[in-house]
């Protein structure tokens, strides 16, 4: 199959064929796509017949345009946002350091494992209404409870990472008179590579639902927000818009780490 | 000894762990340009007297001097190929041939043109830009060796670079080492435990005993070079190789029936 699409796109070169067998290629997927929200019409509108209890895909795409043009949705797109990529930037940079440290000097190792360990197996996101009454209702609570869902397992894959680092190379590279900064950039650093990036994508599962349910438990604005609102007044597709793009927002951004690693790391498989 | 051929000089060199003595006194000495292999059982410490070459261990007595100058620890007067390739996964061929320069600062226009014509010598031509991981075993321990090189060592060592390989692939890296070192006549101190690799490679074989591991006996290989595959079936060849398995059978035996002890 893939043989017959590529002599397509050979003979007839342009952007239908090449649509034509992108298309082929993922038939199964796209198919499977739609037909679910087929049958998701048709059980709401036929079966279920209630926008009460369950809004249709064309009802929700309904809302999303309604939320767009009053500018609302870009509003809680902003807000969510903003808390995701501060609570998620933090955590990445202090859980690669921590990360680091914990790898590099066996006190820090000793003094912080019982933390990382204990607090990363604690559902730490029950602790969200704590932080909001520390924090208070605006973005900042949300950050908090963002970074530190994320964090751990940063920490966690960072070590890991630095500790695998194979004798052998590090051998390898001391044969040559290497010094220790030497060995740490040129061999322990890039073999932890692939580790912290998916510790990275990790994150972003955790970030997402921090972030909304942070914003579950108290704020004035963001998707999280949105949909406890649409839930209060049983506005079921504004709350489907909410939880779409929610779904889209993480889709994308782990296709998206999954490009920049093909283009990081382009040595592994 | 003064005399100006002399390349490396061991100095009855002793290496204990805990209280085995994995090598006792070693005391040889091996001239510029010369090829000198090591055989001998397993556990008759002939990687360790390489890895204190090397300076990737330390010896508890004895010295080693290159050149007259006493070692005391790994640097790139020495290129070490190892047993595994241990090439760096995310480097390219060409970044993995230069990560000697690289350590020592000295990585430049110049030396990358060293480096290309390097990789030509070892037959990776064009395949620069690949990543480890698209070679096989073959053409990676031809990276390793390369990146030995890159260094221009004073001394190479080798410490069973082929043993991975399957056995036509390395009969091949035999023929390609002895041409590669025809090139450049470097010193090459070479690990084995295959005897008529050790035979076909050197101008002489150092056949170790072991518990307390040692020099049993050096063989000199007064063989012409070049010399083609086929010389592994002459005579005088075969010779040589009976002569030293019958120095190591012994020890040998007792080995592998401590192995299955």
């Amino acid at each position: 199959m893939a043989d017959t699409a590529l002599t397509e796109a050979q003979t007839q070169p342009g952007f239908g064929a090449s649509l034509t067998s992108g298309l082929r290629a993922h038939a199964w997927g796209l198919g499977s796509v739609f037909g679910g929200l087929l049958l998701w019409e048709f059980i709401s509108r036929v079966i279920v017949g209630n926008k009460l209890f369950l809004a249709a895909p064309s009802q929700v795409v309904v809302a999303f345009i309604e939320l767009t043009r009053s500018g609302e949705l870009s509003k809680h797109i902003y807000i969510s946002g903003l808390e995701f990529l501060l609570g998620y930037g933090i955590a990445c940079i202090l859980g690669i350091l921590l990360g680091l440290a914990m790898a590099q000097s066996k006190a820090a190792k000793q003094a912080l494992q019982p933390w990382v360990s204990g607090l990363y197996a604690t559902p730490t996101v029950a602790l969200a209404p704590l932080f909001i009454l520390w924090f208070g209702i605006g973005i900042m609570s949300k950050v908090v409870v963002v970074a530190v869902l994320v964090i751990f397992p940063v920490v966690i894959n960072t070590e890991a990472g630095l500790r695998t680092t194979s004798p052998q190379l590090i051998e390898t590279v001391r044969s040559f008179g290497a010094n220790a900064r030497q060995i740490f950039f040129k061999v322990a650093l890039p073999s932890a590579l692939p580790f912290i990036f998916a510790g990275l994508k990790l994150g972003i599962g955790r970030g997402l639902i921090g972030v909304v349910v942070a914003e579950l438990f108290g704020s004035r604005a963001g998707l999280g927000q949105l949909i406890s609102q649409s839930a209060e007044t049983f506005n079921m597709p504004a709350l489907f818009a909410g939880v779409t793009i929610l779904a889209a927002a993480g889709i994308a951004m782990t296709s998206g780490f999954g490009w920049l690693e093909r283009k990081l790391l382009p040595w592994r498989e | 000894m003064t005399d100006v051929t002399v390349k490396l000089a061991v100095d009855r060199l002793t290496k204990k762990f805990g209280s085995l003595e994995v090598l006792q006194s070693i005391s040889a000495e091996i001239g510029r340009g010369e090829f000198v292999s090591i055989v001998g059982p397993s556990g008759c410490g002939k990687t360790t007297f390489l890895r204190i070459v090397g300076g990737l261990e330390k010896a508890n007595s004895g010295e080693v001097r290159l050149d007259g100058r006493v070692l005391t620890g790994p640097g790139s007067d020495r290129g070490f190929v190892f047993q595994q390739d241990n090439l760096l996964p995310w480097r390219t061929v060409l970044a993995n041939t230069e990560i000697g320069p690289e350590i020592g600062g000295y990585r430049n226009a110049d030396q990358r043109k060293k480096t290309m014509q390097l990789l030509k010598l070892v037959g990776l031509s064009g395949f620069e830009n690949y990543y480890p991981r698209q070679l096989s075993g073959g053409m990676r321990q031809r990276v390793n060796l390369a990146r030995a090189l890159a260094v221009d060592p004073d001394l190479l060592l080798m410490d069973e670079p082929f043993s991975a390989l399957d056995a036509q692939t390395r009969e091949i890296m035999q023929t390609e080492l002895l041409r590669i070192w025809e090139e450049g006549r470097k010193t090459v101190l070479f690990v084995t435990h295959q005897i008529d690799e050790a035979v076909y490679l050197s101008d002489r074989v150092f056949v170790f005993a072991r518990r307390p591991g040692r020099i049993n006996e050096i063989v000199e290989i007064d063989l012409p070079r070049p010399r083609p595959l086929s010389m592994k079936r002459t005579p005088e060849f075969v010779a040589y190789v009976d002569h030293i398995w019958k120095l190591i059978e012994d020890d040998v035996r007792a080995s592998v029936l401590e192995e299955h002890a």
